[in-house]
């Protein structure tokens, strides 16, 4: 087989002219969506529904063409790949993604005229479009460039922040920012509600989770029993396991005049932990559990062997060589219940899950964005952040274990 | 041990979780139509509210309708997820591998309730929009265990099909699949099992079904509806779980004694 390899083949001349499909498929979906979709929309005011304006309207051609300039480049570049082309093509990415803001400061000056002071300027199909087929296109590139997540994290940081800073200073009529800007302080305290509630809850169940655990492993009729509680819990959902916390919370409460000095009640944030905890603790545990138990017995064996006390193989090796999977479990609890904190608003918790439901009772879509997109961009980060860190802390030469869930 | 004993004792273990299904729908089952004259059980737990049995809608009704919710994503993820892995791992499709799992492991990052709300303002309150989120809630699994599958099938037993003269597609029907199928049945498995209690938030965007009850439970401090909407989905999500054990036990003891 070696040899055949070596042989020159008459194939080969056009076999080397791969073009890589993703990029070119994802592009063209660009350009047609582009030029298809309504790429924003005017509204009046808040409630009426807007009127849709496409890219030559919301641009001007001079914009448009730039638009689609840029994209058939990247196209064009994505023909022929090597790594010099991807590196070409992931700058050009970030440029589109830096661009965007512009776009829509540039179609706020055409198209919302200055005697409206109520209109606003929504995002449309196409800009939602475009923006998420450029971050497949920049995932595209980050995983053939092999790039580590902590490079691009930063570089998708960078974009935001010119996104941020865009939409704070120069786009006034940005429906996302006027109601941004409207909710200002209820906005930061909202998000500090929310993080805070995540951050306890997650603080919470690593100490049980790390605590069963260790009891799991000691007595096997505990690990069976634990385990289908937990599973039977999984099965409630969300909602209704938050929902059953307000009865008992509130009885407790009423008996134990202290507890309901410290705040404790049927609504608010005590049930909301409890439900956030018990729903934390399955993926927890679990990954806790096989985190421990993978470490290798020869590696147990030879820490001994060195004269290691009980104590210290724990802590010194078991723990240590459990910590990439064991921050495995840590990202997947915390995603969890980033999305869960926004349920525990119904239950009067607070957390950026009130715009939402607020926002749906009102009929007012721009609220319920305003809770929606922090949440998705809070779970991305923490994603990102608990998977670059755990990169970092495995051992250079250990395979990553298979998803363990 | 030899094939004739296992195969044996894969059936004896299967009478035995024969019976798990039964049990839990026969306790559905008695839930659904056992609710409304639970009068006095309910009470125990919510003793003040003048009203405790769940009566705006019949929780039969409510458990069909989260069914075909739960059932219409099902589709779309297995098919969708099923496909779109084949795809990757042919040799034409193989460009899109990468991207693909890792969008698949991204679905999940994506909080449901988010997923949802962004989804209303383009297709409006109703069913559609809590099956657009458990579609992207339920993907990951199937995906992730269907690349798996198919990329676990040894390298040897393909060539051994391509020198019998199997075509491509040939290959996949008869080798390649049945080989995949146990491991893509508990994707399918997880995805389901997740979705149906996933389903219940869709009550706060106007989708009737069984979280129906636990919202109007939360809105009123109703203890005994939240207790009526929990235990139904919880009883229908272990049922639907242990049926597929049972499915998952008859293929395995197939694929074992063919």
């Amino acid at each position: 087989m070696a040899l055949l390899d070596a042989l020159p083949s008459p194939q080969m001349a056009w076999r080397q002219w791969r073009p890589n499909s993703v990029l070119v498929v994802l592009l063209s979906v660009m350009l047609v969506a582009l030029w298809l979709f309504d790429v924003v929309s005017v509204s009046p005011n808040r409630i009426v529904s807007g009127q849709g304006a496409g890219l030559v309207e919301a641009m001007g051609w001079l914009g448009a063409l730039l638009v689609s300039g840029v994209t058939i480049t990247l196209m064009l570049l994505s023909l022929q790949p090597g790594r010099q082309n991807y590196q070409v093509a992931l700058v050009g990415v970030c440029l589109l993604l830096l661009l965007m803001p512009f776009g829509l400061i540039v179609a706020s000056d055409r198209l919302v005229s200055s005697d409206m002071p109520q209109a606003r300027l929504n995002m449309g199909m196409a800009y939602w479009l475009m923006l998420s087929l450029l971050l497949l296109c920049w995932i595209e590139l980050r995983l053939r460039l092999a790039l580590p997540r902590r490079w691009t994290v930063l570089m998708l940081l960078g974009v935001a922040l010119v996104w941020w800073l865009c939409a704070m200073w120069a786009l006034e009529a940005l429906a996302l920012g006027q109601e941004f800007r409207a909710r200002n302080d209820e906005f930061w305290r909202a998000l500090r509600q929310h993080i805070t509630l995540v951050s306890v809850s997650v603080a919470i169940s690593i100490g049980l989770g790390l605590s069963l655990a260790m009891l799991m492993r000691r007595y096997a009729n505990f690990q069976k029993v634990a385990f289908g509680v937990l599973n039977f819990l999984q099965t409630i959902p969300s909602i209704a396991l938050f929902g059953l916390m307000l009865g008992p919370l509130a009885w407790l409460a009423a008996q134990w005049p202290l507890l309901s000095r410290l705040g404790v009640s049927g609504i608010g944030w005590a049930p909301a932990l409890l439900a956030l905890v018990a729903y934390s603790l399955l993926p927890m545990v679990r990954n806790t559990y096989i985190a421990l138990e993978q470490v290798s017995p020869e590696t147990l064996e030879a820490a001994r062997g060195m004269g290691m006390r009980n104590s210290q193989r724990f802590w010194q090796v078991r723990l240590p060589l459990a910590l990439p999977v064991l921050l495995e479990g840590i990202r997947i609890t915390s995603v969890q219940a980033i999305g869960l904190t926004a349920v525990a608003a119904l239950i009067g918790a607070g957390g950026l899950g009130a715009f939402i439901f607020q926002g749906l009772g009102q009929a007012a879509m721009d609220m319920v964005l305003l809770g929606a997109l922090p949440i998705l961009i809070l779970a991305l980060i923490a994603d990102a952040g608990l998977g670059a860190l755990s990169d970092i802390l495995r051992p250079k030469n250990t395979v990553r274990p298979g998803d363990a869930q | 041990m030899s094939h004739d004993a296992l195969s044996r004792s894969l059936t004896a273990r299967g009478v035995q979780q024969a019976k798990w299904p039964a049990i839990w729908l026969v306790l559905l089952m008695a839930c659904v139509w056992g609710f409304p004259y639970a009068d006095g059980l309910l009470r125990i737990i919510e003793p003040d509210s003048s009203q405790v049995v769940y009566q705006r809608a019949s929780l039969a009704t409510l458990l069909v309708q989260h069914m075909l919710v739960v059932s219409a994503a099902a589709v779309i993820t297995v098919v969708g997820g099923v496909l779109a892995a084949i795809v990757v791992t042919r040799e034409w499709g193989r460009n899109f591998l990468p991207l693909v799992s890792q969008v698949a492991s991204l679905g999940q990052t994506f909080p449901p309730v988010a997923v949802l709300a962004l989804a209303v303002p383009a297709l409006g309150f109703g069913t559609l929009p809590i099956i657009v989120a458990l579609v992207l809630y339920g993907t990951l699994p199937i995906v992730r265990n269907t690349l798996g599958g198919l990329q676990d099938v040894d390298k040897e037993v393909k060539s051994a099909s391509v020198a019998m003269g199997m075509t491509s597609w040939q290959t996949l029907r008869q080798v390649e699949l049945p080989l995949a199928a146990p491991v893509i049945l508990a994707g399918i498995r997880t995805s389901i099992t997740i979705n149906i209690s996933t389903a219940a938030i869709g009550a706060t965007v106007g989708a009737s079904n069984l979280g129906d009850p636990i919202i109007a439970g939360i809105v009123n401090g109703n203890m005994a509806y939240i207790v009526q909407g929990a235990l139904t989905i919880a009883l229908l999500a272990l049922t639907v779980d242990s049926l597929f054990e049972r499915l998952q036990e008859r293929l395995r003891s197939r694929l074992y004694t063919a």
